[in-house]
């Protein structure tokens, strides 16, 4: 067994702590703050997009919060990319909590969730003021990507669809590379990394790791999407494109 | 966006069978109403969304995806779009 480090005993106090904090603050966010901004004057994109910075200011302030108090530390590499009209960000999802990084640190963006997170007692209203996503229905899903990227805004998808699952080759869901396919200007891949895995698809969520998590992000380069378009009708392109994904997110994750 | 046509079954038939074969390269003998779409044809849930958008554009008319819900054969999704029409 790996020996505890990195003051593992005072995480065994924060870590907790931190839900509880997330917990609390989306509940507050959505019941209280989301609703009274709502109601402030201005044309209805201006109104949206108050309200989807507040939920960006809210998730960057719960990730530095986790850096703070020692939870974890967390990389950067090129974020500079993120955040651009028409952007399509891909990335693989090893954890919870790396959507909470990309949420926070991307100016601008809408995001696809799942359908379930509307149910969920804290963190509905949230997802909804945002105006995220939902994957409940392939049409709609793809109909609000394609229309929020037309409006010039980025949105995050993680084509996985759910966590990764440890040991098992990448599985591509195909609705990323089809939105991409029809709507996108710009593909931009973050591959992430989270060692060692916390809030992870074969950890119990309550298991404090020997060390302290280090989650990086790092941004790829931009793909154009166009060659791909170019070279057939959309079914056959997006999964061109979905293959070209697979295999760039295994190599990219393969070196470590 | 030309005025929406509202087209016979028969034609109908006829325009998801081109459909297919432009988007999905299927032979067109294979296709008859009795042709299970995920069974036979393997049309997922993402290409349905590519194959009703090209009807749609056809037609000129939007469809709802509401409607698909209990189509499995090529002669349910015929229906299911003529009877969209009257709407």
């Amino acid at each position: 067994m790996l020996a505890r480090t990195d003051a593992y005993y005072w995480r065994c106090v924060a870590t907790p702590l931190c839900f509880v904090i997330f917990g609390l603050n989306s509940f507050v966010l959505g019941l209280i703050v989301l609703p009274l901004l709502k109601m402030l004057p201005g044309p209805a994109p201006d109104r949206a997009r108050r309200l989807r910075n507040t939920v960006r200011y809210a998730f960057r302030l719960f990730a530095e919060l986790m850096h703070r108090v020692g939870v974890l530390t967390y990389e950067w590499r090129n974020l500079e990319r993120l955040g651009r009209p028409g952007q399509i960000i891909v990335a693989n999802h090893p954890s919870l909590i790396d959507v909470v990084f990309l949420l926070g640190f991307t100016p601008g963006a809408s995001c696809v969730v799942k359908e379930a997170l509307w149910h969920n007692p804290f963190v509905r209203r949230v997802v909804a003021a945002a105006g995220y996503i939902s994957n409940r229905s392939m049409s709609d899903m793809i109909e609000q990507a394609a229309a929020t990227l037309e409006r010039g805004q980025s949105v995050i998808i993680f084509p996985e669809g759910t966590r990764t699952v440890p040991g098992q080759p990448l599985q591509f869901h195909r609705g990323a590379a089809n939105i991409a396919m029809r709507a996108a200007t710009i593909v931009t891949p973050v591959f992430i990394r989270c060692e060692p895995p916390t809030l992870s698809r074969n950890e119990p969520w309550y298991r404090i790791p020997a060390r302290r998590v280090r989650l990086s992000l790092h941004v790829g380069p931009d793909i154009d999407p166009q060659p791909f378009r170019d070279s057939g009708p959309r079914p056959h392109t997006a999964r061109v494109f979905n293959e070209h994904l697979i295999r760039l997110f295994t190599a990219q994750l393969a070196n470590s | 966006m030309n005025t929406a046509t509202t087209e016979n079954p028969t034609r109908i038939f006829e325009l998801v069978r081109a459909s297919l074969a432009e988007l999905f390269e299927i032979d067109p003998t294979r296709v008859t109403p009795e042709t299970g779409l995920f069974d036979e044809l393997n049309i997922d849930s993402i290409d349905a969304v590519d194959l009703m958008l090209k009807v749609e554009r056809t037609l000129g008319r939007k469809i709802a995806a509401e409607e698909f819900h209990s189509v499995r054969t090529v002669g349910d999704l015929v229906q299911a779009i003529a009877r969209m029409q009257q709407g």
